[in-house]
Parts: C-alpha cells; structure tokens; sequence
C-alpha cells in the first residue's frame, strides 16, 4: 500500500486543514479527547459516591476511554498519513521514529492513546483475577493514568508546535488560537492535576500542611511549563480560571441528575449525582506566579524559582485558609459552595459530615509543612521553567 | 472502574488516625477493615460454594439459589424459583435483591434494591446478580410482591476468594506485545524530541544532535528496563497479597487419647493457619444445639458414618467420649459457626483401631450401609446404575425411601425428597423432630472432595439463617419466624402436639459431575435413623 501512495511523493500540502490559517481536525480531535477524559474522571468518582457500583460500560467509563480512542485515532492518522502520503509541509515539520514520521506531540498522544487501551483488558483481567478495584493504585490503572498524562501532553506538545510554526510564519491569527487551545488543555491539565491530589486537597484537611504541600508538588512545575511555553502574560490564571470553572460547573450541574445507592453500608441518602468539592482558590497563586514572572523575566530561572516558591504557597494560604473556615459554616451550604453533598459511604460521624476539620495544626508544625511546601514549590518551579524552556523552542 | 475506590475516602477518614498517612489504597483498605468489622471471610462446607436454600417471604415460598463469585469483589448470580405454583397461590408479580452484610453496623444501612429479572417463558422464575465487595458473611435480601402484599427473606451468603485466576495465552501475548510497543515507544519518542524536535521545519539534525539522541535513548532503555523491573516487583507483591485474601479454612488436628481410667476419647486442636486477622476460633456460636456437628465417614467406602457433638473445653479445642467405632480410616467433617454467622467446615482424617466406647446418646447417631463400590465409577462420569436402590432398609425394620432419585446434571438446584415408611411399609405417624428438624442430610463426593451438611432450609448454616431472619421481623414473633422455615414446623401456640410429616425435602445442587453419597437422617420416637442413598451428577448443562 506504501508504494501505491509514494507515487504521489508531493502532496502539496497538509489536506488535515483547509487552509493554512485553520486548525486541522486532528488538533480539535485530541482537544476533545482531553476534555472527554476529564469529564469522564471527574462523572465516575461522582458515579462510586452516589451509586457505588458499575459495570464496564457505564457512561463515565466511556468518557475516558473515549479519549484513549480518539486520540489514537487522530494521531494515528496523522502519523500514517505523514509516513504513507508524505504532504511536503508535515513532513518538513515532523520527526522521525522507526521510519515513522509525525509531530512529536502526535507520537506522545498516541503513545497515550495505546497504553489507555491497552489497560483496558490489562484491568478486566486484573479484576477477574484479583477481584474488583480492590486497589486504585494498581498496575492498570497507573497504566491508564500514565496514558491520559501522555495524551495531554502530547496535546500541548502539538499545540505548541503549530502555534510555534504559525508565528515563524507571520501567521499572527493562527498562532492566536492555537495559544486560545493551549490554554485550555493548560486549564484541563490542571485540572487532572488537582484531580489526583483530590484526596489530599478535601476541604477538611485545608487546615494542615499537608494539603499545601500536595498542592506544592508538581503544580507549580505545570504553572511555569505553561507559564514559559505559551507565551501568553496570563498563561496561569487563565488556565487555573479554566479549573475554577470546570469544577464549579461539576458542582452546579451533576446534582442535576437522579442517582441512587447500589451498594451498602448507605449512610447518607443519596438521591442524586454527588459533585467534587469547591474548587481550591488556586486562581490567587496563578495571578500572583503570572505578575511575578512578568517582572522577572531577566533573572536567572533559580532565582526566579527561588521567589516563586513562598509566594506560591503564601498566597495560596492566605486565601484558601480562611477560605476553607467560611466551608465549615452554614453559609457555604448551599448549591454553589456544594458543602451539603456527601457521598452515601459516608458515616455521620466522620470528619467531612460533621463539617470539622481533620487534625487542625497550627504554630511550628504548620510552618515547618508550609516551609517544606515552599521547598517543593520552588524545586518544581525550577523544574517547570527548564521544561517550559524547552517546550518554547518546539517546532515540530 | 478506573478511579473509583477514591470515593471511600470520607468514609475511612474518621477512624483515621491523625496525621496519618492520605494514600487512597490504605484508605480502601480501612473501608473493607469497616465492612469486615467482626466478619470473617470463609466458606461454608467443602468443595460446595453454592448455595441452596427454601423459605418463605411472607405468604410466598422461594427456592433460592447463590452462586457467590470466586474472586471477591465480584459478582453473584441469583436465581429464584417461586415454589407455590397451583391456581389459588399467591402469584408474585416481582422481587428485588440486595447484599447486605449480616452483622455489625453496616447490617442496619443496607443499599438500594435491585429488580430481579422476571423470566419470559416462565413466569415462577427469576435471575439477578449482584455485587458482593467485601470478603465476609453477607445476606442476600429478597422483597417479594405479589397478589398478597409484600414478604422478605433473606439467605446467609458467606463470601471468600477461593483463587485467583492465570491469565490467558491469547490476552497474555496481546498485553505482552503491547506493552513491548509502549517500552519501544517510549525510547523512540526520547529520542526524536532529542534530536529533532527543536528543528525549524525542513532542517535535518546535525550530527552532533543525532548523538545527543542516541545518549537519551540509552538513558530511555535504562531507565525503561528500570520502569520494567519496578513493575514487574510490584505486581507480583500484588499477587501474593491477593493470595493470602484467598479463603484457608482453620486447621483441625485429631487425636485419638487412651487413659486408662476414663474411655477412648477424641481432642481436637483447632489452629487458624494465619489468614485475615478477624477471625477468631473463640467466637464460635451455637448451630442447631451444638457448638459442632461433627461427622465421621469411613473411607473409602462411605460404608460407616457417625453424627456425633463435641464439647468445647478451651478455645480452639474440642473434646468427645467416643462410642465404639470400627477400626478403619476415617474421614472428618466438623460444621462450626463464628458470631458473625460465618459457618466454616474444618476437615482431619482419622485412622482408628476397633474402637470400645461408651453407647451412643442425646444426639448422636451412626448409620450402616455397604461400600459405595468405586469400580462403578469411572472418573466424572457415572453409570445410572450406580443408583442401586431408592429405599434404604434401616435396623428398626423402618425404611427410608428416596422420593426422586435420578441423574441430575451438576449445578442444578432440587429438592431432594425422603420419607420415612414404618414396618409395615406405611408413612410412619410418630416422626419427630432431630435437632430440631425433620431432617438433616450429608452429601459427600465419592472422592471426599465435597461435603455439604443440608437441612430443609437448604445448605446454608441454622444459626447464620436466624440471625438475618431476626432482621427481617417486623412485630412478628421469633415462633412465627421458625416455623416460616420449612421443616422447622413448631409446635402451634396452643402447645398443642401437631402431627409432623413422615417426609423431608433437602434443597441441595451437585457443585461437579461424579458419584456422591447422601446421609440422610430423620428421627421417629426416640430413634434416629441415618440412611444412605447412592446418587450420580452427570456434567453440568453450562
Ligand atoms: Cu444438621
């Protein structure tokens, strides 16, 4: 079939888009596989709190593996037809793996692609074998969440390619949008991100270190990776607006939906989807990291890391604890702050029915968890500009 | 499935002890610890998980059939034929399942319930299937509705992971390829975002870049070969922590004691082989009467058994006087049950010299019968003719006849009926109740790989049966209740003797293909009577 096409060595151009100044398909398609997925993770811990139990085909199933299909299906696509039909310009911009020739964000998000497949008769096995999701943190699942990871990135990588490309080009309008796209898959990842750390990040916990320093790891490193790469002033409050958004829209709508309890012990009457808590008050830090890093755009990336890490932490403290005080109140029971709804395993004795906080700290032991978190922040502020950095001169 | 144990957060959180560690999986773990909360994961008899049972929901009589899965979390099939099926019956227009389990706490909070599905072509049986989470003893509770209003019933399901399973080769290469593309995916992508990934379009790599690439690529196999190995590491321990999840019943040592001064007796030590810290060997509960049922069968032919009781001295040890016995090898069936109405049956062999011991008294009984001949028998598959007879002469010059022998497939639910003829051939009029039923049965495979203790109520344990039917009541009382079992019919509340049947019907399906032996027992006057019958399951339909 390969030599049928070469015969047609020059396509003259990419046929994905309609023109040079459009967003080929196989970028909105990825997109959507990101946001199908985060959609789908967020509507499946909503699905355990209120129903418990699930089959394999339940809509918020679907949902993610929606975004391991599409995204094998847009990339791979994109890598064959940039193999096979070789159209001058994407091979121009494209690199090589095992005579395969893609974007490399394209060979990250189908990398992505195939291991969320793979994990799916990886898991059933698992749970035939073992029994049923006995663990979350199991070899399949990694493999799932190592998946999504490299669709998201993959995303970026793509993104930021043919935004970079656009400007080289003069395309100003183009590179627009696509920086609009990076943006939001910025926002979905942080999104994943504050997903993974949902455990530590409870409302009841606000009140010690902890839920800082789980906040410290790794978010910052997505803040200046965004931050470097998309070239935008506000890269990190438009992305953490994203999250703001995504999250309140869960609490607003899936309450909307009947659901009921299919498993026992059923402590809390459940007549309906259970939603995520409140957003965490990450927009502050991003406002405050986008004004920082505005200003220092000619200090040395550690010293830059060096400030970033307390302002990091401090502003986020500042508001979300006070913050998280007004959750605890009859105030912040209501629809929009969503402080009312608890999953049906929930006993009424535990820490987040009674609206208390879990092991409150305060003096010394506080600030020694604050400062550690201030070390993460600022480590993985430096790690976040070098990638960021290189991420920035991405071309293909 | 991919994320969802998270949810159990809130519920571990409040037994969680300050600072400690968040990481979900021991979260999860304190969920299961809640749900097991004094429950003890095993499994009743041997070689027989499924479980038969006969009750009343109400006005409507229900023959019930649990199969649990193998590995738990899983999923257990449930089927229910309704019994009562002349015109005037009441007629069930649907039933509604769910798992609950069967003490502690979590007993009183049970989930919503799942509509059985109704079958088309007959309308007196229905299926479901339900989830069952935890290792432990469980209830399945039935809500039946019909022409005479509502009815509850709910059956003991003791629920363990009795294995885990390989993988198969087709999957085994599929997964294995696959993950030798993402291993080789990885180090390709390395090693292009190396060298050309910075490139303006249309430029080639430098050479210096192409080695830079190929560093990184070795970096990336390093690195891979790592990831690899870790993975490896880590599912294996996963592994081996599942199979110790894997149900070990307690182990039973029986020795025989000659003193001088007193008779032969029989201790029995009772070790738990370290499995899940829960179960205890000194919580066990009275079972119809008796702390233990213990049956002696002697090998190979099944030619002798004795039902006899006995005592609890310490925990975790057992005492009997033995009544004289032939010498032979014996086979040991001992049913107990924990408080949490987890029956488990615990299994020694016994090789005795003849035997001079005290005569049999209370509840004892032994029975007599020729061998089951083992020539018959060819492997799975057994003759007809192995059913030699369908009455069974017994030492008083009664009889016991099998009311439905034939050859059933295995896996297949019946009833199994028994009458007791007096003499003179007629139903015997002074039948009582042994243990308080009309019957008890024991079906045990040829090759000793299956026993299964039976009463009318079906396989599942007296005491487990009382403790989830004690939640059902709702003002009725605890002699109603009883006598809502069939073959535990009560005396009426005037005290006045009624009459008991000469028959029994033992609700019982046959777990594999193969010859079984069935003890029967039954009691007229002071008498018990123990009957043998020879039965065969042929394959199972499915
Ligand atoms: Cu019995």
């Amino acid at each position: 079939m390969a030599t049928t096409w070469n015969t047609s060595n020059l396509v003259p151009d990419d046929t994905g888009s309609k023109s040079a100044n459009s967003i080929p398909w196989y970028l909105w398609c990825s997109v959507l596989a990101v946001t199908s997925v985060s959609i789908g993770a967020h509507w499946d811990v909503s699905w355990h709190r209120s129903i418990g139990r699930d089959t394999f085909w339940t809509p918020a199933h679907i949902a993610i593996y929606a975004c391991g299909v599409l995204a094998a299906i847009s990339c791979g696509y994109l890598v064959l037809f940039t193999t096979f039909r070789k159209p001058a310009s994407m091979v121009a911009s494209s690199v090589e793996i095992f005579g395969f020739r893609a974007p490399l964000g394209a060979f990250i998000a189908s990398w992505g692609g195939i291991a969320m497949l793979t994990s799916a008769p990886f898991d059933n096995w698992w749970h035939n074998a073992y029994g049923l999701d006995v663990k979350i943190v199991s070899p399949p699942h990694t493999l799932l969440m190592l998946g999504v990871f490299a669709v998201s990135v993959g995303t970026l990588i793509m993104l930021l390619g043919s935004m970079n490309r656009a400007e080289q080009a003069g395309n100003a309008m183009l590179a627009r949008h696509l920086q609009w796209m990076l943006l939001y898959i910025g926002g979905l990842m942080v999104v994943f991100q504050m997903f993974f750390r949902m455990e530590y990040t409870w409302d009841v916990y606000l009140h010690g270190a902890s839920a800082y320093e789980a906040i410290a790891i790794g978010m910052p490193t997505l803040f200046a990776v965004l931050w470097q790469s998309s070239r935008s002033r506000w890269a990190c409050t438009w992305a953490t607006l994203i999250y703001t958004v995504f999250l309140e829209a869960a609490v607003l709508i899936l309450p909307l939906f009947p659901a009921e309890p299919k498993l026992g012990p059923v402590f809390q009457q459940v007549t309906h989807f259970i939603p995520p808590k409140f957003p965490i008050l990450l927009i502050v830090p991003a406002i405050a990291m986008d004004l920082l890093w505005n200003s220092t755009r000619t200090w040395k990336p550690w010293l830059t890391a060096l400030a970033s890490g307390p302002v990091f932490v401090l502003s986020l403290v500042a508001v979300e604890w006070p913050f998280a005080d007004f959750l605890m109140t009859k105030a912040a029971a209501n629809r929009f702050f969503g402080t009312t709804y608890f999953g049906y395993p929930e006993p009424p004795t535990s820490f987040d029915v009674l609206r208390r906080f879990v092991d409150p700290q305060h003096g010394a032991t506080l600030w020694n968890g604050l400062a550690l978190a201030m070390l993460f922040a600022f480590l993985s502020t430096w790690l976040g500009i070098a990638l960021g950095r290189w991420m920035r001169a991405i071309q293909r | 499935m991919p994320f969802s144990a998270r949810t159990s957060t809130s519920l571990g959180r409040h037994r969680k002890k300050p600072g400690a560690g968040k990481w979900s999986e021991r979260l999860f773990l304190f969920t299961i610890i809640a749900i097991l909360a004094g429950a003890v994961p095993a499994r009743a008899h041997v070689g027989s998980p499924d479980i038969y049972a006969d009750g009343k929901a109400g006005p409507y009589r229900l023959f019930v059939t649990v199969r649990p899965p193998l590995v738990i979390p899983g999923v257990a099939e449930i089927e229910v034929r309704a019994e009562d099926t002349g015109t005037d019956a009441p007629a069930i227009s649907g039933i509604q399942i769910a798992p609950i389990p069967l003490t502690g706490p979590a007993s009183l909070h049970p989930p919503v319930a799942d509509p059985m599905k109704q079958s088309a072509q007959d309308k007196h049986f229905f299926t479901g299937a339900l989830w069952i989470m935890a290792s432990g003893s469980w209830q399945v509770r039935f809500t039946v509705q019909g022409s005479q209003g509502a009815g509850v019933l709910s059956i003991p399901v003791p629920a363990t992971s009795s294995s885990t399973r390989g993988m198969q080769t087709g999957l085994g290469v599929l997964l294995g390829s696959l993950g030798l593309l993402l291993v080789a995916g990885v180090i390709g992508i390395v090693g292009a975002a190396a060298r050309d990934a910075q490139l303006p379009p249309g430029a080639v790599a430098s050479r210096q870049a192409t080695k830079r690439a190929w560093i990184a690529m070795g970096g990336a196999l390093v690195f891979m070969i790592a990831a690899v190995w870790f993975g490896n590491v880590w599912w294996k321990g996963e592994a081996d922590n599942y199979a110790r999840y894997v149900y070990k019943p307690l182990t039973m040592q029986a020795l025989l004691e000659q003193s001088p001064n007193a008779g032969p007796s029989l201790k029995l030590k009772i070790e738990d082989p370290g499995w899940l810290k829960s179960r205890k060997i000194d919580d066990l509960v009275l079972d119809h009467d008796h702390l233990m049922h213990l049956y002696f069968i002697r090998k190979p032919g099944m030619d002798v058994v004795y039902h006899l009781h006995p005592e609890q001295i310490a925990p975790g040890e057992f005492q009997l006087a033995l009544p004289s016995i032939p010498a032979g090898t014996y086979s040991l069936y001992a049913d107990v049950v924990h408080a949490t109405g987890f029956p488990e049956t615990l299994v020694a062999q016994l090789t005795l010299p003849v035997i001079a011991g005290r005569p049999l008294t209370g509840d004892d009984a032994k029975g007599l019968a020729q061998a089951l001949n083992p020539a018959r028998v060819d492997g799975n598959s057994c003759p007809a003719s192995l059913i030699t007879r369908s009455s069974f002469p017994l030492p008083d010059g009664y009889t016991m006849v099998w009311d439905n022998p034939g050859i059933l497939p295995a896996k297949t639910p019946q009833i199994f009926g028994f009458s007791l003829l007096d003499v003179k051939g007629k139903p015997a009029s002074d039948t009582a109740l042994y243990m308080g039923m009309l019957g008890h049965a024991a079906f045990v495979k040829d090759d000793g790989t299956v026993f299964a203790h039976v009463h009318p109520s079906g396989t599942v344990s007296m005491a487990a049966l009382m403790m989830a039917a004690a939640q059902n009541r709702t003002g009725a009382s605890k002699a109603d209740e009883m006598a809502s079992m069939p073959g535990m019919a009560m005396p009426a509340a005037s005290n006045a003797p009624t009459k008991l049947p000469n028959t029994v019907g033992l609700p019982y399906g046959f777990p594999a293909a193969g010859a079984y032996r069935i003890f029967v027992q039954m009691k007229h006057g002071n008498t018990i009577e123990t009957a043998a019958f020879d039965a065969c399951a042929a394959a199972s339909r499915n």
